[in-house]
């Protein structure tokens, strides 16, 4: 029983269990290639953390990730920063909304059930699509048919928007406002969830924006460490709701899991890993839906009242 | 005068314990108490302390151990803090949190320990003024009782240890003697805590005795606690430095070129 007093949550937590569940997030990123915050948050939300701890705490977490992430890609050349630096500022602003909703309804009470339903929604949403995705790309190379190819790159209705702007690594040419409001929405999504929201800015990046495929993962990591540290921050000054040594724990847990992850998911093929990757995230989501749906076992809760900033 | 002086001195000496002892008999009985520690220090590996408050009573009456007509009661509390109840109601087919009640003046830690059962050492009207027992606490003076946010209030606190009855929890020793033990959990809430330690005879409050002692963070917990609350920026941003350092730290120790 190696208990661990944590300070600002003022709880006492199993000093295995949280490195453990670091490593298996650290284990699964690696793997997946993923930020795997979106798993962590409600992990530690199941481990007992309050959420507004866990969301705070886990977007620390990811600062770390992201920035070993970002500097692997940065020495590849993969780093658009122009475009990282317009969805940056979007994101902050996205976090900074994202922070004091989550405050807000911290001081009603409602924090905790919001979180888990936005969960429930973007786990539910993206599980699925991954799930089917997978499975088409599996049965595809079943009957032997080619992988789908992407289309062509063609004019929509994003270029004719005004503030154009020239992005030499993306090879584009086009407003700074698709960007800027794709910053945005992450960045609130981000900051609400505790995660760094890779799994919607990569999808936006390559449908909305059109930006080649090898500069997207670079430049959403670029993206993910300005958003989640300015979450951090705010979360710190606004919500008193960081814990250092909680996030010291996961990070600890993360780097260890993280070189078995990259080894692991070799080893597999990519739909194969997005198949059980999709699994992962959709029983996470059925876990948190049970948990707005199943009546409590106590109707009563007791929470110190926060006070505002 | 100087031999006057020295057979008043004389007779003080040797008739004084006679006195005293005659004076014993009729002056009122005085409690004394103290607590085995005055300060509790909360650090990484805190898991909760067990603390032992003893004390004795002047003047007993008793004539033998087993005959003392004495019953103790003792309280320790915390720091008074608000705390919010709220109910969960199913709304849209999803259970969130419906009506709330806030309470101003919560004991954040509360223990009643007695001789015997308190409620049978004396009366409601001799206990109620004093705060002993849960439902003799007065947590704000505004809240209206009747519903379940009060009493579930006690029983959440209770849950999570933070209010405790124990009953027959205080022992006698000799004539005079008594002791008592609290367990304070791992939550245990940090701030000014006193105990009270009440004498009763027939029910009747004879005496009392107060200490204090304090609960507070040590070492790497202060520290991260203070940043915390009252240096924010200063926290958030060294727990940003932190964070880029351990990525910095992983990149050039694990990467594959």
């Amino acid at each position: 029983m190696l208990q661990v007093y944590l300070p600002v949550a003022e709880i006492s937590v199993n000093l295995l269990v949280m490195l453990g569940l670091g490593a298996a997030i650290g284990f699964l990123s690696g793997m997946f290639g993923v930020g795997g915050g979106f798993l962590l948050t409600p992990l530690l939300i199941f481990s007992g953390i309050p959420p507004a701890i866990a969301v705070a705490t886990g977007a620390n977490q990811i600062v770390a990730s992201s920035v070993s992430g970002a500097l692997a890609q940065w020495r590849r050349g993969n780093i658009d920063f122009r475009m990282g630096l317009v969805l940056s500022i979007g994101g902050v602003a996205g976090a900074f909304a994202g922070v004091l909703l989550v405050g807000l309804l911290n001081r009603l009470g409602h924090a905790d059930v919001f979180i888990s339903l936005v969960y429930v929604i973007f786990l539910g949403v993206i599980g699925s699509l991954m799930l089917v995705e997978s499975l088409r790309a599996m049965w595809r190379r079943h009957a032997g048919k080619p992988a789908m190819t992407r289309k062509p790159r063609e004019h929509t209705w994003i270029h004719g928007l005004p503030f154009k702007m020239r992005f030499q690594r993306s090879r584009l040419y086009i407003s700074a406002l698709p960007p800027l409001i794709i910053g945005v929405i992450v960045g609130l999504l981000a900051s609400v969830l505790g995660a760094g929201g890779g799994f919607i800015i990569v999808p936006a990046m390559i449908y909305l924006l059109r930006m080649p495929t090898h500069i997207v993962i670079g430049t959403s990591l670029f993206q993910i460490i300005f958003v989640t540290a300015v979450t951090t921050v705010l979360y710190a000054t606004m919500e008193r709701s960081l814990d250092v040594v909680l996030a010291i724990l996961l990070m600890i847990g993360g780097v260890i899991g993280g070189q078995f992850g990259a080894n692991a998911g070799q080893k597999l093929k990519g739909e194969q890993l997005r198949l059980l990757l999709a699994i992962i995230v959709l029983a996470v989501a059925a876990r948190l839906l049970i948990g707005l749906l199943v009546p409590p076992s106590d109707l009563y809760s007791l929470a110190p009242v926060v006070m505002g900033p | 005068m100087m031999r006057q002086a020295l057979a008043f001195l004389f007779a003080t000496l040797v008739l004084s314990p006679g006195l005293c002892a005659a004076e014993e008999r009729q002056r009122p009985e005085q409690v004394q108490s103290d607590i085995s520690m005055r300060e509790i220090s909360i650090q990484s590996n805190f898991t909760g302390v067990k603390i032992v408050l003893f004390g004795s009573i002047d003047f007993s009456k008793a004539p033998s151990p087993d005959e003392a007509p004495y019953d103790v009661i003792m309280v320790v509390r915390g720091p008074e803090i608000p705390l919010v109840v709220r109910r969960k109601e199913r709304i849209a087919g999803l259970w969130m949190n419906g009506e709330s009640k806030t309470f101003s003046e919560v004991p954040a830690f509360y223990a009643v320990l007695a001789s015997r059962p308190f409620r049978a050492i004396a009366s409601e009207e001799t206990l109620k003024p004093l705060g002993i027992g849960f439902t003799n606490l007065d947590f704000s003076k505004t809240t209206d009782a009747g519903d379940g946010f009060r009493a579930s209030l006690i029983r959440l606190q209770q849950q999570r240890r933070l209010f405790q009855e124990s009953d027959d929890a205080i022992g006698f020793i000799g004539r005079s003697l008594f002791r008592g033990s609290v367990d304070l959990p791992v939550n245990v809430p940090i701030g000014r805590y006193i105990t009270q330690v009440y004498l009763f005879r027939h029910g009747k409050l004879l005496s009392q005795s107060q200490s204090s002692l304090q609960v507070h963070k040590v070492g790497f917990e202060r520290v991260v606690y203070m940043l915390a609350y009252r240096h924010p920026l200063t926290y958030g941003l060294l727990a940003v430095l932190m964070a880029m350092s351990a990525g910095l730290l992983a990149w050039t120790y694990f990467r594959r070129e």
